[in-house]
């Protein structure tokens, strides 16, 4: 094998440990942060005895998910109760093989694009993994056979389905904003022009509150809602298993912020004031054209990941802000505030992109 | 052929040969979901990324959630008619079944004895590509040269929403 044949393996190899590391390895510490943070916010002191800040404790509860017992419950659908938590991860780490983190590096001569799958459809894929996110819910809620398990499985799933067309559709105005389904494309129309939330500040808030209830946190978390469902649809999941769950979560999550970064706040695009430093490291080491290449390359990847950070941290601020909704008030929501308003946003960005176009 | 299509291939057969011989209902939709995926798999594998996308979005995405959802709903845990007592309606429907198997079968022997793609019509895979991919390509002669016929269909299912929603509500009022 010479390295003409081994480089796009490799080069694809890299991408995918780099992402999946990345999205693995954040959800300790959004577990740690989530904990920290939510004592912080009710003037609490939080998890602070295992290493220092408390930082080692989700190593502790990594240690405790391994040796907890193994259980299954007597009546449950044994083959589909152990399928439900590895499907709940594989669809939101699909999803981001769409997500660029950066636009392109030089390695050895060869330009390597900084996106596991270039493909044609774009951003529509993310879509099509979101509609897949309902089956491990559905799945786990089912083959548990525990009331409270069903009926967690149904509010996931109905709440999923119902805003992903809201979801859907604010993310169908931006496409008619960028004339294009290719993140790249994205990128860069909002690199010269503005961010999209400026130009759509419907779109984009429809979108932030859809994917809530996509990733099922609080105030949408009635799934889960403890107070009345026990745990909800992994109610039956214990040690690993439930890991699984707690982990998916995290992985939507990330997903999420990552997919609102993309499409409403300039993706990888270089934060303002970037481009002096870049200036500044380039003339400082004296780096040729790929070099001045690859340092644009890793700010801005350090770009998508500020942004993506500011977004998760939005996601633990608001958990702790807003009391959970009653079921209802949830679809009411969906349906009757959001589906319309999205529907309406949807038909005035496209008169005004025909307008200013023309 | 690449390998990992024949790999694809060789699953949703498999999926499929389960979900025609499975006793649980539950296990006969998930194996449908699981041909569903492995053919988008397979779209994806030849290129044709739109097509994957759209079979993902509509199929696995959302007809198959509604099987499931009313699946679980009804709880149809064992399967109710019993063929046994009906050798006649096994005879036609296994009849028919090897019909259209040898139709596709003699379909697919003509195209592979063919030996290249042959593309009918305009767009070709050049064509495609240089008018900026298929994405672009299909949307755009959606609106423009099929326009009419895509909002009689758009019309249609509106109607089939407007139907089944007033004969629901009969039933219930």
């Amino acid at each position: 094998m010479d390295f003409e044949t081994i480089f796009p393996f490799a080069q694809l190899a890299a991408k995918i440990a780099f992402v999946v590391g990345l999205a693995l390895g954040v959800v300790p510490i959004m577990v740690w942060f989530e904990r920290r943070g939510a004592a912080w916010m009710q003037g609490r002191v939080g998890p602070n005895r295992v290493g220092p800040f408390g930082l080692l404790q989700p190593l502790a509860d990594v240690i405790k998910f391994f040796h907890k017992e193994d259980f299954t419950p007597r009546n449950a659908n044994k083959f589909y109760y152990y399928l439900a938590p590895m499907m709940a991860l594989i669809a939101p780490l699909c999803a981001m093989s769409v997500i660029p983190f950066g636009s392109h590096i030089v390695v050895e001569g060869k330009t390597v694009v900084l996106q596991i799958a270039e493909m044609d459809a774009g951003v529509l894929f993310i879509l099509a993994f979101a509609g897949l996110e309902v089956y491990p819910i559905i799945l786990a809620g089912w083959a548990s056979r525990n009331k409270y398990s069903v009926l967690g499985a149904l509010r996931g799933s109905s709440q999923i389905v119902s805003y992903e067309i809201s979801m859907g559709l604010s993310l169908l105005s931006m496409l008619i904003v960028y004339g294009s389904v290719n993140p790249h494309d994205m990128v860069a129309w909002q690199s010269e022009n503005w961010w999209g939330f400026l130009m759509n500040p419907f779109g984009a808030l429809v979108f932030w509150i859809s994917i809530f209830a996509e990733t099922n946190r609080l105030p949408f978390d009635l799934p889960e809602g403890e107070s009345e469902l026990v745990a909800g649809y992994h109610l039956e999941y214990g040690a690993m298993k439930f890991a699984l769950f707690f982990m998916a979560e995290y992985v939507a999550m990330i997903m999420a912020s990552a997919l609102i970064s993309t499409l409403f706040f300039g993706g990888y695009g270089i934060l303002p004031g970037m481009q002096m430093l870049i200036d500044m490291i380039v003339n400082h080491f004296g780096f040729s054209a790929v070099g001045a290449q690859n340092t644009l390359a890793a700010f801005q990847v350090l770009s998508l990941v500020s942004k993506v950070a500011f977004f998760m941290f939005m996601f633990v601020w608001v958990r702790w802000t807003l009391p959970r909704f009653r079921f209802d008030q949830l679809m009411d929501l969906g349906w009757k505030i959001l589906f319309p308003l999205s529907l309406i946003n949807l038909v005035v960005v496209t008169l005004a992109v025909y307008y200013f176009n023309s | 052929m690449s390998p990992v299509l024949v790999i694809l291939a060789a699953i949703s057969a498999i999926l499929a040969i389960t979900m025609l011989f499975a006793k649980n209902p539950i296990t006969s939709a998930m194996c449908l979901l699981g041909v569903l995926i492995m053919t988008a798999g397979m779209y994806g594998m030849i290129g044709e990324h739109l097509v994957a996308t759209i079979q993902l979005v509509v199929y696995a995405g959302a007809i198959m959630v509604l099987f499931i959802f009313s699946i679980m709903l009804l709880n149809l845990n064992t399967e109710e008619t019993d063929y046994k007592d009906k050798p006649m309606v096994f005879a036609g429907a296994l009849a028919l079944g090897v019909a259209a198997f040898a139709g596709i079968g003699t379909a697919i022997w003509n195209h592979f004895q063919a030996g290249e793609v042959v593309t009918k019509g305009q767009f070709s895979a050049e064509v495609v590509k240089n008018l900026g991919g298929n994405t672009k390509v299909l949307s755009h002669s959606l609106f423009t040269q099929y326009f009419v016929s895509f909002e009689v269909i758009s019309l249609a299912l509106l109607v089939a929403v407007v139907g089944a929603v007033v004969l629901a509500k009969r039933k219930f009022d």
